[in-house]
């Protein structure tokens, strides 16, 4: 077998400049998990279907497992880590804890990124504009009536810090 | 597995990559059916050709009525673009049904042409708009009529080493709307069961005149559905105008069974979405022009 040629790739992620070398075909799901250990970012399907993988490239959710890491050169990556963590968590994660929005907790990173997009666009939401937000983004166990609580409990706490 | 990623950062370049790799390289854009199809099938191309660096081909221009897309505009920039709000509003229902949010921010255009899904949902409004693509290769750049463009399931007239770089169509010029209605088992990631996309104008004398109607997942590929556009010429929408457009839809439709739906179901949703197409647009002519004078 041939020697890989790997490529160095140039990026942001969760506001950190970072130089990774990857193979040509890995993905950038996998690149975030394996070579940048951020493994928040959750492979699922592996086919575009899930939403588990959701990462924002330069403020969009996309389908990181969709990806080739080299596709990413000079872009700006947010993953779960960068959304927020234990000691100071964003809202979304506040209202999934405060609300049961979460159960094995597979598809939460894909989740709340995903709405951590759409809170930003609409901060207002009706529970129907957060079921649309989410269609991209399948949950299994805990079903979406928490999901879609939480995601507007959220939008109350972000409206709530504002004043 | 070797597999050879070359970023191009000119037109020029990515055709000359294309040229000396024969058929043995594959050009990538947004990459969400490329690396579906790979991973899935196993067959990865020896080398990708990334798209996404060479400026310039991601954008909208026109003001009407002659409009252009460049290859590398995402979806997610159609269902937004205001331009299209009103009378081209199918353009934006047509993007809005592809894949999901995470899809749609970075699957283009250009992809889901020359991917020539039978399904691939821009396409029947784009029939119905007489699209124009352009292709640029090593033999030059040439100009195809979209409607010849796609050849079959996943079969397109694109030589390996052509790049396409945009698509152009114009705006009816009478008082016109558009609709697209897509059948699936739920609102959303859904491959197409039958889609269709139409445009209707209005006659001075308020009658139908130059009806457009296409219809994708309903045969090896999206076609416009020309015996109902003759059919609807000069007529006042009435329950047995749309009756007859419903049954000359069916007749066209060439549905296979698959997990998604049988081709009789098939053949079923093309008569009802192709009534209800047309009237839908012809209650939009109405409401387009209601507004305007309200305003």
């Amino acid at each position: 077998m041939s020697e890989l040629k790997q490529h160095d790739v140039s990026l942001t992620v969760n506001g950190k400049a970072e130089t990774i070398s990857v193979a040509p075909r890995a993905s950038l799901a996998d690149a975030l998990r394996d070579t940048l250990g951020l493994t928040g970012t959750h492979i699922g399907c592996e086919h575009g279907v899930c939403g588990a993988c959701t990462v924002l490239l330069d403020g969009k959710p996309v389908r990181s497992c969709l990806l080739f890491a080299v596709q990413a050169e000079g872009a700006v990556i947010t993953t779960i880590e960068g959304i927020g963590d234990a000691q100071s968590p964003h809202p979304l994660q506040r209202a999934f804890n405060e609300c049961h929005g979460l159960h094995c907790g597979f598809c939460t990173p894909g989740m709340i990124v995903t709405l951590s997009a759409f809170l930003k666009e609409h901060p207002q939401p009706t529970s129907d504009d957060v079921r649309e937000a989410i269609s991209g983004n399948l949950c299994m166990c805990t079903g979406y009536q928490n999901i879609v609580r939480s995601a507007l409990r959220a939008a109350e706490l972000i409206e709530g810090a504002k004043s | 597995m070797k597999l050879e990623f070359l970023a191009p950062q000119t037109l020029q370049d990515a055709v000359t990559m294309a040229k000396a790799r024969g058929g043995a390289a594959r050009f990538i854009a947004g990459g969400t059916d490329l690396i579906i199809q790979a991973r899935k099938s196993g067959a990865w191309p020896e080398a990708v050709i990334n798209l996404q660096q060479i400026p310039g081909f991601g954008e909208i221009k026109g003001t009407g009525p002659n409009f252009s897309l460049g290859s590398l505009v995402t979806h997610r920039q159609i269902e937004r673009e205001i331009r299209f709000a009103g009378a081209l509003e199918a353009l934006r229902e047509s993007a809005c049904v592809i894949g999901g949010h995470q899809v749609r921010n970075v699957a283009t255009v250009g992809g889901n042409l020359c991917n020539a899904s039978p399904a691939a949902d821009m396409v029947p409004i784009l029939l119905c708009l007489n699209a124009e693509v352009a292709l640029a290769g090593s033999e030059g750049r040439r100009v195809v009529p979209l409607a010849n463009f796609i050849e079959g399931p996943r079969k397109t007239v694109r030589a390996s080493d052509e790049v396409m770089t945009e698509i152009a169509f114009a705006a009816p010029a009478q008082k016109f709307s558009s609709t697209f209605l897509k059948g699936g088992r739920r609102r959303a990631m859904e491959i197409s069961i039958v889609a269709m996309a139409g445009v209707v104008s209005a006659s001075p004398d308020g009658k139908m005149t130059d009806v457009r109607l296409a219809m994708g997942a309903a045969g090896p590929k999206a076609i416009r559905l020309t015996e109902a556009e003759k059919f609807l010429e000069g007529k006042v929408l009435s329950k047995d105008v749309l009756e007859e457009t419903g049954m000359l839809a069916a007749a066209a439709a060439s549905p296979i069974d698959d997990v998604r739906a049988s081709a009789s179901f098939r053949r079923h949703l093309a008569g009802v979405y192709a009534r209800r197409v047309v009237e839908l647009s012809w209650n939009r002519i109405s409401e387009l022009n209601d507004d305007r004078s309200a305003a």
